[in-house]
């Protein structure tokens, strides 16, 4: 389950990047990217069900790695146009709380 | 001899009289005679059974609560609950005089004196909320939403007070993780990638350093310890500056001396590494920094660590050999408290260390990784407030503390000087920082900076004392409580919640419902519109079936995987390995392998204070307990016969303990059990607040004299740092 | 066979919590600072290094004695030993709370309620026995040191440990041999606590009168006898804290 929660959500965003690439990643406020990925991400794709993705389901290197590439996956399209900054605050939350990082996210 | 009871034996003797007389009659047999055959048979008590979870500390015992009339009247263990072993410890029976305590707050009380002062005034709920809610719409109006301090301590309905904080718009929000564990989660989070579960079963060989099981009770780690050494052989060595229970019982102990324990471990790992007493292919494949680690213990001999911590060398290296011999089913036993000194994260880093030169992560015996519970999140989406500051007020201080837990001492240093922002509203429940945070003065002074604070609990703990507004909450019988996933080691994964089990008493309310009722008043209410069971119903949507198991059986188990779990799977740190060497310490400038520096030596005519606990005492929350206050009356000063001798003290005498804060009179216990440099006395006592009347006035306050010490690497509290003189008092 | 119900402990399982001593005291409503239990501590000495386990912490409670001498110094009948559980009762309609059986007891296993005003005891929780429940301070035990059953029931817990054990079981000896049903598993700790057995002479004097003389003073002697049983009360209560409530 959680495996495929996962998938849905890097996907999600790994789409979402395919639109705009190449910024420089980190030393966002990561309070507020926590708020953008809730109303961005869950709000308007996930809805109940991926309630426990949360950024420590994945390493920094991992959440670095999908915020530096891009793919496939049909979900960005239902996501606002989020602007650079704020894709940079999310991902700041996300590497910030990462499963290896120094404050693991707790759940929910 | 009274006259009371020279009535009732009169009365009494007229009626034995006239049964004896029947008795001799019938029977014939007197005087010692008259023997009947049978007790008659005892009527069964009308009595219902209701599960429950005790909240006497923080372990979450599984409990039956017996109850008749709608009353309480005995707390039994639920056999079914495998994390506690089917028992309930001395505080988990005494429970009942919590709930029943007359010192109960039974209605909302609105402070009319000066603080600490004792008025208060009997308002109605309403006018409590309405209160409480217009205050904390002014704080924010002109302080920023961060400009509000929530603080909650360790209970199933504290998540709230996280979500109203964060919905409300302030992250300022304490737990009491630093002022007790964080040191050590930081240390072992950043060895292994998570804070380890102790298989204390099935281990060998436990060394046990900076903990104290056997009194300050961890399920299922106190009662599994007692199993494995009777049961299985396990041998128990303790290193404690106190001949604790645990020590009594252990096979080994050592009074090391307070601050030195680093040494010893270094030292372990010299002998271990020195030896090879590893398992090379294991520290291979699993662990990050050998090498760098064998280069940095060289210095650390056992002849090195036994001149600092006292321990003789060649028992260091004897029990380095036996540690090894008995891995992987062997450990250093990670603890839980680890709020001791400013370099505590890097002690607990060498506990850390030897167990992974032990190899024991994720093996019977050792140390076991978190498992699979199955419940889910609740999530919520809160508002941003882009007026606030950026950071919490206690950021940036240290360099790893954990974001959701914060640092008590570090905000309220912040909260004095009003750097980086002014902080001006306090809401605060279910814990004690007046009686359980360093430098009570202080605690004062922070409150005294408040505009409005509010204080919910379900006693007038020193900290309501000092409040604006004090709401009564409902025990952990009176309730619904959310859903708890909870790991008991190697025994189970399982969840508990609380259902009520009597009516609520006065005129209390459950924090969910003081929240709903609140933030209802300042539009917050959408992020409040449920109910307890329907927010159980959602943290269990992963779970089907689990609530009838929790309504049959009062806990719920997932069969989930316990050892072996990493096989195939990385660690959660930067090398994907156990980080004997740390990587992220070197980046950020911390000694990525543990320093170990010579405590500050004991000065002349002082000792130092050390705290700790029994199996009586849950911090500022049990002192005034009927129940347990008829075997605890008081609390003591430990001190040490030639210490006493020195300064002419004898057992039972009153001393004046004194230290650059703050000093306190409390009787002596003259005992061997403790070093002659060190001095102890348990937590709780002397309460400012009249309203604790076995505790206000008895004893100590060791929040008084303890110094505000902190962890330099978490913001965790430093509570073994401080000197004090002792003085006997003349009569 | 008729049964013996006893305890069996392992005192070195005891890491003296005192879960016992309050679960006994809430079952039992047993009033403030009285107890029906206790776990003896060993004061030995902290010294540092190996210790070989020897320091035990050592449960206990009256002992349902086989030959019971608090029974010999009730006048009353009220405390007698139940032949068909091994248990030693206190019948309270009987008790007229002189308090002989108070210093009878070499273990100190019995008090003066102060509420009740009469004889107290553990009695191994018959309420909670009726509902098939255990003695409270059994359940409730954290390490399992306190094991309660029928020892003449081999399939019971304690008839198994009963006979598991039987070469390595003891008694705390008391000064005064009473045959207690509280048994060890080894090493018990604290051994030399047991003290004598004090029964009140005019007991002693009694018992050897004629039956006869026992019947007329049955009868007719009770106000004498009970006088003398308010004067040992006297004597008792300096150890038991009186209620002013009547």
């Amino acid at each position: 389950m959680n495996r495929k929660l996962i998938t849905i959500a890097a996907a999600c965003l790994i789409t979402f990047f395919t639109v705009s690439m190449a910024f420089a990643l980190g030393g966002g406020n990561g309070r507020k990217g926590k708020f953008l990925y809730r109303k961005n991400c869950y709000k308007t794709c996930h809805e109940e069900k991926v309630g426990g993705l949360s950024p420590a389901n994945k390493t920094q290197a991992e959440w670095t790695a999908i915020f530096s590439d891009t793919s496939k996956i049909p979900c960005h399209d239902k996501w606002p146009a989020v602007p650079e900054k704020d894709l940079n605050d999310i991902f700041t939350y996300l590497h910030d709380y990462a499963k290896d990082s120094p404050s693991p996210a707790k759940c929910s | 001899m009274s006259e009371s009871s020279q009535k009732i034996s009169r009365r009494d003797f007229f009626k034995a009289s006239g049964l004896i007389a029947a008795g001799a009659v019938g029977g014939g047999a007197v005087l010692g005679g008259l023997r009947k055959a049978r007790a008659a048979a005892v009527p069964v008590k009308p009595w219902d059974s209701k599960f429950s979870a005790c909240d006497m500390c923080f372990n979450k015992c599984g409990l039956i609560a017996r109850v008749e009339d709608g009353v309480v009247t005995k707390l039994d263990p639920n056999s079914k609950f495998l994390k506690s072993r089917g028992m309930l410890c001395a505080r988990g029976n005494a429970g009942i005089d919590q709930v029943y305590d007359p010192d109960r707050l039974k209605y909302p009380l609105l402070r009319v004196g000066e603080r600490g002062e004792g008025k208060w005034k009997r308002i109605s709920w309403d006018e409590a909320l309405d209160l409480a809610a217009q205050k904390m719409e002014a704080v924010r109006k002109d302080y920023l939403p961060c400009g509000h301090l929530f603080s909650a301590g360790t209970d199933l309905h504290s998540q709230f007070v996280g979500r109203f904080a964060e919905v409300y718009g302030s992250f300022n929000v304490t737990s009491h993780e630093s002022l007790c564990l964080v040191s050590n989660n930081r240390a072992f989070l950043d060895t292994f990638g998570e804070v380890p579960f102790a298989d204390v079963l099935n281990s060998k060989y436990i060394v046990m350093a900076g903990a104290n099981r056997f009194e300050a009770l961890v399920t299922p780690d106190s009662i599994d310890l007692m199993t494995a050494m009777r049961e299985n052989g396990c041998k128990l060595v303790t290193l404690d500056p106190r001949y604790t229970k645990t020590a009594a019982l252990s096979d080994e102990w050592y009074p090391v001396k307070p601050g030195t324990d680093m040494a010893f471990m270094l030292a372990l790992a010299h002998v271990i590494i020195g030896e090879k007493l590893y398992d090379p292919q294991w520290v291979e494949e699993k662990t990050y920094g050998l090498e760098q680690l064998a280069e940095h213990v060289k210095q650390y001999t056992p002849g090195f660590a036994a001149d600092q911590c006292g321990i003789p060398a060649e028992a260091i290296a004897r029990i380095a050999r036996e540690l090894a011999e008995a891995a992987p089913a062997a450990m250093i036993y990670p603890g839980r408290r680890s709020s001791d000194y400013e370099d505590s994260t890097q002690i607990r880093r060498s506990f850390a260390i030897v167990n992974g030169l032990l190899g024991n992560w994720d093996r019977p015996g050792g140390l076991l990784a978190a498992r699979v519970v199955g419940l889910k999140g609740v999530p919520y989406e809160a508002p941003w407030y882009d007026e606030n500051h950026e950071d919490r007020i206690d950021a940036d201080k240290v360099p790893m503390m954990f974001e959701h837990e914060g640092s008590f001492l570090l905000t309220r240093d912040a909260v004095l000087a009003e750097d980086p922002y002014a902080i001006r509203g306090w809401f605060i429940y279910k814990t004690n920082p007046m009686a359980t945070v360093p430098n009570r003065k202080k605690t004062i002074e922070m409150m005294n900076k408040m505009d409005f604070v509010t204080v919910v609990d379900i006693a007038m703990s020193d900290t309501a004392w000092y409040a604006d507004l004090v709401l009564p909450s409902q025990s952990y019988l009176e309730r619904y409580d959310p859903c708890s996933g909870l790991q008991g080691s190697s025994a189970c994964a399982c969840v508990v919640k609380r259902d009520p089990v009597i009516e609520p008493l006065y005129e209390s309310r459950s924090l969910f419902d003081v929240m709903k009722g609140i933030a209802n008043r300042m539009e917050l209410g959408e992020y409040f519109d449920f109910t307890i069971p329907e927010y159980r119903e959602k943290q269990l949507r992963e779970l089907p079936g689990a609530e009838k198991i929790l309504d049959r059986d009062g806990v719920y188990y997932n069969p989930s995987k316990v050892y072996g779990i990493y096989d195939g799977r990385i660690y959660k740190t930067l090398s994907k390995k156990i980080e004997l060497y740390n990587q992220r310490y070197e980046q950020m400038g911390i000694d990525p392998l543990p320093v170990y520096t010579v405590p500050t030596k004991v000065p002349a005519n002082r000792f130092r204070l050390v705290v700790g606990r029994n199996a009586l005492v849950t911090q500022g929350s049990t002192a005034n307990n009927a129940l347990l206050h008829q075997l605890l009356p008081t609390n003591t000063l430990w001190i040490n016969p030639n210490a006493a001798k020195k300064f002419n003290i004898t057992d039972g005498d009153l001393v004046e303990v004194s230290s650059s804060v703050g000093r306190q009179e409390i009787k002596a216990e003259v005992t061997d059990r403790i070093r002659e440099d060190t001095v102890y006395m348990l937590s709780g006592f002397n309460t400012l607040s009249t309203r604790q009347h076995l505790a206000h006035g008895n004893g100590a306050s060791i929040a008084e004299i303890l110094e505000g010490g902190y962890d330099t690497v978490t913001g965790n509290a430093a509570l073994h740092t401080t000197f004090v003189t002792v003085t006997r008092k003349v009569a | 066979m008729a049964q013996q119900l006893a305890m069996i402990i392992d005192a070195s399982k005891c890491i003296d919590c005192k879960g016992c001593m309050i679960a006994c005291k809430v079952a039992n409503n047993v009033p403030e600072d009285q107890w029906r239990n206790w776990i003896k501590g060993e004061s030995g000495m902290s010294r540092p290094g190996k210790h070989n386990g020897t320091t035990k912490f050592q449960p206990g409670a009256c002992m349902h004695c086989d030959k019971p001498t608090c029974v010999e110094a009730c006048p009353t009948g009220a405390t007698y030993k139940d032949e068909m559980t091994g248990e030693v009762v206190i019948d309270e309609s009987l008790c007229i709370g002189c308090g002989n059986c108070i210093p009878a007891c070499p273990y100190g296993a019995r008090f003066r309620n102060a509420t009740k005003r009469k004889a107290d005891k553990c009695n191994y929780c018959p309420e909670r026995r009726a509902q098939g429940l255990l003695p409270a301070c059994v359940d409730t035990c954290p390490t399992k040191a306190r094991v309660f059953g029928d020892i003449n029931d081999p399939d019971s817990e304690a008839g198994r440990l009963f006979l598991k054990n039987k070469e390595q079981l003891t008694r705390v000896a008391a000064r005064t041999e009473t045959k207690p049903n509280m048994f060890y598993i080894g090493d018990p700790g604290p051994r030399d606590w047991g003290g004598e057995a004090v029964t009140p002479a005019s007991m002693i004097a009694m018992k050897e009168a004629a039956p006869f003389i026992k019947g007329i003073v049955g009868l007719s002697g009770l106000g004498v006898l009970a006088m003398l049983g308010r004067q040992l009360i006297a004597g008792s209560d300096t150890d038991h804290k009186e209620n002013d409530d009547v």
